[in-house]
């Protein structure tokens, strides 16, 4: 059946079901498109081919449900959230897209097995107590997802079976219909499996594909040992990348290695080596991958990955094992449950069998502009906050009000969050997730709704180095040296540095900025973070859900969205330009070198908070050359990590690169050029030396 | 108190020696090489760099300098008078549009250690610092006290010399410098007076006695066409008789006209860069000598 009938079909059938509880609604929902999507076997492909309607539940009952409880349910907290967004004060919205099923459990019971797990669950419950109707509509939600997962994998057999020269691909589907996985390709195909159901079907995403070295290497190994062929290993690897390489959106699928074991040894194998080897000749950028590194990671490990990203690899993140594991013990995890942490989607590291949710994009600028603006939002000029003081005779009069205006929008975000969040179940029940959780099982209760190990929600703040970098300028040019007056500068940035252009200079170039290890915005940043974990971590989330608030500083795509509702900065940012990311400097503000850029991100303690902390640094390829610079790569990294950092991505500037710091020089006046014994700034060489460069890095790609 | 004439300090210098290291560049130097791409570096004397390209016309300059050397001129544009400049470096701090580059601050080693060991942390036990220029012998006493006071501090420190400078200058550096990073640019002396204006008779000399006297050193070739290109083969076969750790050729690059333009200076360069074939040749020649060739 094609897609546009079975999302017609899938509406008229929920309407059929709609007084059946929704974990039942939705489960019977997906078994009906498992029973009917198109599928397609093709001896060329070894894993096969599923028409996942582009998230047919997502787009239907979810939709429906979403909109009954946001527009009809809590219409007051839909419009404090549809205003909070178009203003660019805090984008939230509920997240479906943050969690990891127990990868253990997927590959130790199979699908049969965890439906008969969740069945075995559901007795035990009912033996102690009977049965609220809730718990009876969770486990029923799992038992018909579960049972159309495997009709499913039947559907598959058959017609793999039926497929000249797709045979071992209907027999590991034959297998894996009834049992758990016992071979490498078996338990790749059940990987494969439930993330597509999962995230493209079922609605919720997997945000990622495994510790993959330490889950799959006992299958690796067996496999071996059973006589398999390295060559067939690699293989059926590169089969398994490739389905996500045409997969193809921007958020991409992650994957990561390494980690740490009970011992302290490192979970690096011999299959960590050879996934990164297949990986790098496909040449291929989705999957994207997180490496755990730390002391104990083979170095040789961490230079294979360095290597792949000078030469261009930017889907390749580094995250430092020690530091997820010490910001998790901070909030009570055991140090045994923070090693098996799984890292997420951009660099967020639950634990195991836990949900920690956050679509919440704070803007930290905003609070200044109410400061500066008597309370009002500093594009549209509306009163959207608390009143201010009438005036602020020193800069830490400033400072404090800018605290309190921020104060007030956490606590805004979090009702608003805190009150949609009870109803993340309803509105998109969880039967594939919660069935891999035990936690879920033995309280009958879904991993959305209060079940998981623990339940957390998480505050991405954004921007911290134009709010360091503005509160330097303004403590400067207001209050030190009286250069203007705080009217005056409000007066400049309102009109966009209109006929001011020589103040947008100024402030621009005013060195004092993030970034280069300088000890005022410095100071802010850190300040900042350290009153953002104080006010933000530990505070109750959800009651429905039961857990507590974190944070975090990472802000995706918000950077363009947020900034063009923001107001031109004292940072000597224009209005609606695009703002800081992660804990990053401002775009070409990192004027002292990659070094003075991490001294300045490590003075943020990024153990303080169980969220992404991580620093961009572009690395022009003359500094990656040769045995030299890839060792360059490698103490900057490890210095950044020993120094406390979380997460580290590099870039290595290819041409595009360059031909972009030709048309916008002013972003990229931090740019070097660094060979033997030479050094000059990008900026100062001429048109035709430029191209030069351009072509250098065109010919090194 | 030991001084210098610093005209730059470039943090995160991955070719300048092992590990990652910071790069102090001393003002001064008693060659002309006809490729040298730091023409900064040549005289000792404070200079001004103008980049014209990147002059926004907003003044601010001509209100800082003291002595009228810039100034705007009856169509309201900026001009710089270079002949009237005293080269004090006030008006670097105030350009808005980045577009004048001040070289040649004089500055004492305490001044200079604090910036130095701002990046110790990533020093670890293979980086360090690297003193370079121009010539940074110029400035021996200097050298000397910073080389001890950084190992004071763990940080060892790198000399990228030319080697024509007198060996008292040198010799007194031995025990408190880890690697000399010396610059062999031709055998015979005719060929070595055109390529840069001066004798390699003491060059020659001063790396067969650092070698005697034990030091490590690693030595560059810079590798011009026209002008050293048929050297290599002799220089090799110099070097193979030297316990030098190895070579590195450094192919000349034609990109620094802007500097020159920028700091007044004329430029006759040589004409074309090596190709990647003239190079792997040079590389496989130092190789068949038994040289090993980073």
């Amino acid at each position: 059946m094609d897609g546009e009938q079975i999302i017609k079909n899938i509406l008229a059938l929920d309407e059929k079901n709609r007084n059946l509880p929704h974990p039942v609604r939705k489960a019977l929902a997906f078994a009906y498109v498992l029973e009917n999507t198109r599928i397609s076997c093709d001896c060329r492909d070894r894993f096969p081919a599923i028409n996942m309607v582009d998230r047919p539940l997502n787009k239907t009952i979810i939709t429906k449900w979403h909109k009954e409880v946001f527009e009809g349910t809590i219409p007051e907290v839909e419009k404090t959230r549809r205003f909070l967004e178009d203003t660019g004060i805090a984008t939230c919205w509920p997240d479906y897209d943050h969690s990891v099923p127990i990868w253990e459990r997927v590959f130790s019971l199979g699908f049969r097995g965890l439906l008969e797990d969740s069945e075995r669950a559901r007795v035990r419950l009912a033996e102690k107590n009977k049965l609220t109707a809730e718990q009876a509509a969770f486990f029923d939600g799992i038992k018909i997802t579960y049972g159309a997962i495997t009709a499913f994998l039947g559907r598959l057999a058959e017609l793999a079976s039926k497929t000249a020269g797709s045979e071992r691909l209907a027999a590991a589907l034959c297998h894996l219909r009834d049992h758990p996985p016992e071979t490498f390709y078996q338990a790749l195909l059940a990987n494969y499996i439930y993330f597509m159901l999962s995230e493209h079907i079922e609605g919720l995403q997997v945000r990622s594909l495994s510790n993959f070295d330490r889950i799959f290497y006992p299958f690796y190994r067996s496999d071996l040992d059973n006589g398999v062929s390295e060559g067939e290993i690699r293989a059926d690897l590169a089969y398994y990348f490739l389905q996500f390489t045409a997969i193809g959106n921007y958020w991409n699928q992650p994957v990561f290695f390494g980690g740490t074991k009970a011992d302290g040894t490192s979970e690096i194998n011999e299959l960590s080596f050879l996934a990164l080897d297949v990986y790098n000749k496909m040449g291929i950028y989705n999957p994207k991958i997180q490496i755990k590194v730390g002391e104990n990671t083979p170095k040789e490990f961490v230079m294979k990955a360095l290597d792949m990203i000078r030469r261009g690899n930017n889907s390749i993140v580094l995250v430092s094992d020690e530091c997820m594991q010490r910001a998790l013990m901070n909030i009570g995890v055991t140090r045994e449950q923070a090693k098996l942490c799984n890292v997420t989607g951009c660099y967020e590291y639950p634990i195991q069998g836990s949900i920690c949710y956050g679509m919440n994009y704070v803007n930290l600028i905003k609070p200044l502009e109410f400061a500066l603006h008597r309370g009002c939002d500093g594009i549209t000029g509306e009163f959207v906050s608390i009143k201010t003081p009438d005036c602020y005779p020193t800069f830490d009069d400033l400072y404090r009000e800018y605290k309190r205006q921020l104060c007030f929008i956490i606590d805004r975000v979090m009702e608003t969050v805190n009150a949609f969040e009870d109803y993340l179940a309803i509105v998109n029940p969880q039967s594939m997730l919660s069935a891999t959780y035990p936690s879920c099982l033995e309280a009958g209760k879904d991993a959305l709704a209060g079940g998981a190990v623990r339940n957390d929600s998480i505050m991405l703040f954004g921007y911290l180095a134009n709010l360091a970098d503005s509160m330097a300028a303004i403590r400067h040019f207001v209050y030190d040296t009286k250069s203007i007056t705080l009217n005056k500068l409000v007066e400049i940035l309102d009109s966009n540095f209109e006929g001011n252009e020589i103040w947008q200079r100024n402030l621009y170039q005013y060195p004092e900025k993030y970034g280069n290890n300088k000890p005022f915005p410095d100071e802010i940043a850190a300040d900042i973070v350290k009153f953002l974990t104080s006010y933000v971590c530990g505070r109750p989330n959800s009651k429905v859900r039961g857990g507590t608030w974190n944070c975090s500083f990472h802000v995706a795509r918000q950077s363009y969205d947020q900034g063009r509702l923001t107001m031109a900065t004292p940072d000597g940012r224009r209005r609606g330009e695009e703002l800081s990311k992660n804990i990053s400097p401002s775009m070409g503000q990192a004027r002292n070198g990659v070094t003075a850029a991490i001294l300045s991100a490590t003075k943020i303690d990024a153990g303080s908070f169980t969220g992404d902390a991580c620093l961009d640094v572009a690395l022009l390829p003359s500094a990656t050359t040769g045995d030299d610079g890839l060792e360059a790569m490698y103490a900057l990294l490890m210095t950044y990590f020993r120094k406390g950092g979380h997460a580290m991505h590099i870039n290595v500037f290819d041409a595009n690169m360059l031909r972009e710091a030709q048309k916008r020089p002013e972003k990229y006046q931090d740019l070097q050029i660094r060979v033997c014994g030479w050094n000059v700034l990008f900026n100062n060489i001429s048109r035709e030396e430029q191209d030069a460069f351009i072509k250098q890095a065109e010919a090194l790609a | 108190m030991n001084k210098a004439t610093v005209f730059s300090i470039k943090r995160f210098a991955v070719h300048d020696g092992d590990g990652i290291r910071t790069t102090l560049f001393l003002k001064g130097c008693p060659l002309r090489c006809r490729w040298c791409h730091n023409p900064e570096g040549l005289s000792s004397k404070p200079a001004l760099a103008y980049f014209p390209d990147k002059c926004i016309n907003c003044g601010a300059c001509v209100q800082a300098c003291p002595a009228a050397a810039h100034q705007i001129d009856k169509d309201g544009r900026h001009v710089y008078l270079r002949e009237k400049c005293v080269a004090c470096g006030k008006c670097e701090a105030v350009c808005l549009g980045n577009a004048l580059t001040f070289y040649g601050r004089i500055m004492t080693v305490d001044e200079v250690l604090p910036l130095l060991l701002e990046d110790k942390d990533f020093y670890g036990d293979t980086g360090g610092v690297t003193l370079s220029g121009g010539e940074c012998l110029v400035f021996p006493d200097f050298c000397l006290e910073l080389a001890k006071r950084l190992l004071d501090f763990g940080v060892k420190t790198n000399i990228d010399t030319s080697g024509a400078v007198p060996y008292g200058a040198i010799k007194p550096l031995l025990p408190y410098v880890d690697t000399f990073l010396y610059d062999i640019k031709a055998i015979d002396n005719d060929v070595h007076i055109h390529c840069t204006g001066a004798s390699n008779r003491q060059i020659l000399e001063n790396i067969k006695r650092l070698c005697d006297d034990g030091a490590r050193v690693e030595v560059r070739v810079p590798y011009v066409p026209d002008f050293n290109d048929n050297q290599i083969e002799k220089i090799a076969d110099f070097l193979s008789a030297l316990p030098i750790t190895a070579v590195r050729v450094l192919p000349y690059h034609n990109l620094s006209g802007s500097k020159y333009a920028a700091l007044g200076m004329a430029i006759k360069p040589p004409e074309r860069p090596p190709t990647h074939e003239e190079i792997e040749a040079a590389k496989d020649t130092f190789k068949s000598y038994g040289i090993k060739v980073l």
